[in-house]
């Protein structure tokens, strides 16, 4: 088993910062959701993992505590995630991605 | 080299990866893109086997993403760390012999522009600083010498990363490394100072700890060189490994190391400043309207 970041929606939603898809070192692996706030009345979008991706530096962490000071992100192991995104499951829409989240089955 | 390069032949589009549909449908090509829009678009950079928690792959993603014409752009690496993300991308990438990169991309940009004329076609360089300033030093220099048209990017990590851990000419002066025991003799080699000694039209220095100023930087270094002469940035991409950096505290290192000995810089050069604010309408660059005569 490995560590992979994990974003609080409920945090994120809250802000508009955006600062960790601008610090992470792997491209694409954490994209944003315009809509995933709205979906809980929350004001703004938020920043979701591709868990296939994430090599869990976490270097969003650090970002996200002593830049952003939201401490949405935390490293998780991957197998006690109960939903995550994965690249084949995300769409790219014209304005942010939308992923759907489902347990993910590490062997 | 046009939007064209990147579609799909008809018919196949569907049994493509989903990586590549990704890009057709959702990547940068001829449209702005920017850093605020990170995570939002498909990326050209694509999944690499560099380090976790790699700054320098941190900056390879910007500069990728900051590139004004990513369909018109080609880059240029050697041996060494960054060519593992930048070969990754879809943008042609040429390898050049150890330390030949800037040669390679002189012969290049002088090709792309017989062939394309006015046609913006960018060469970037990107190598690092053991390709660069130890094996390539003398074709870099020679290059920036001939004023040839070109951006040159050093991702200085300071050290050879690749091999072990050696000593380079970037390293900093008692260094302790695991093949440089003990510590580095010289002083750091300063590139930046030759650089604008060879004739560079724009030279900045910068860490990736703010990636907006990347951006701007990188924007401006590769619309110079279309036209103005030569230009060089060099980075601070840290390596993690070789100098024991815990991955999380690595922009930590990168705020540290710009106040220390990695603070921004920019040099640009009159001829380069009104290219900029004539051409692409830098209002940085223009020239103020004379201020109003105090009335007598």
């Amino acid at each position: 088993m490995y560590l992979v970041a994990d974003i609080n929606v409920d945090i994120c939603a809250a802000t508009s910062c955006k600062l960790c898809t601008q610090y992470c070192p792997e491209a694409n692996t954490i994209l944003y959701d315009d809509n995933a706030g709205k979906e809980k009345g929350l004001k703004y979008g938020s920043a979701y993992v591709a868990v296939d991706r994430c090599k869990g530096c976490a270097q969003c962490v650090w970002v996200c505590d002593n830049m952003a000071k939201h401490h949405a992100i935390t490293m998780t192991m991957i197998d006690q995630l109960p939903k995550a995104a994965i690249t084949d499951r995300i769409t790219y829409l014209d304005k942010g991605t939308k992923a759907i989240a489902a347990p993910v089955e590490v062997a | 080299m046009s939007l064209d390069y990147v579609k799909f032949s008809p018919g196949f589009d569907r049994f493509m990866p989903k990586e590549y549909r990704d890009m057709v449908n959702h990547g940068p090509f001829g449209k702005k893109t920017t850093v605020s829009q990170m995570g939002s678009f498909k990326e050209i950079l694509e999944e690499h086997p560099m380090c976790a928690g790699c700054a320098m792959t941190l900056f390879i993603r910007l500069a990728m993403i900051s590139f004004p014409n990513p369909e018109d752009t080609i880059t240029v690496g050697t041996a060494g760390c960054g060519r593992l993300a930048i070969s990754q991308a879809a943008i042609p990438f040429v390898y050049g012999n150890y330390g030949d990169q800037n040669a390679v991309a002189s012969g290049l940009s002088r090709g792309l522009k017989l062939r394309f004329g006015d046609k913006p076609k960018d060469v970037v360089v990107m190598a690092g600083d053991g390709g660069m300033a130890d094996i390539g030093f003398s074709m870099t220099l020679h290059s920036w010498f001939r004023k040839e048209r070109f951006t040159t990017i050093m991702l200085d990590n300071e050290v050879y990363g690749n091999t072990g851990g050696q000593e380079s000419g970037m390293t900093n002066k008692g260094q302790v490394l695991k093949m440089a025991p003990l510590g580095k003799k010289f002083e750091k080699m300063d590139m930046v100072g030759m650089a604008k000694l060879a004739g560079c039209a724009y030279v900045a220095t910068v860490v990736p700890n703010n990636p907006r100023r990347v951006e701007s930087v990188i924007k401006k270094a590769v619309l110079i060189a279309r036209e103005v002469g030569p230009t060089y940035i060099q980075a601070y991409t840290s390596c993690n490994i070789e100098y024991s950096i815990p991955t999380d505290k690595v922009m930590e290192d990168a705020n540290s190391v710009e106040g220390d000995r990695y603070k921004f810089e920019e040099y640009i050069t009159d001829d380069a400043k009104n290219y900029l604010a004539n051409r692409y309408g830098y209002k940085i660059y223009q020239e103020k309207p004379a201020a109003a005569l105090p009335k007598a």
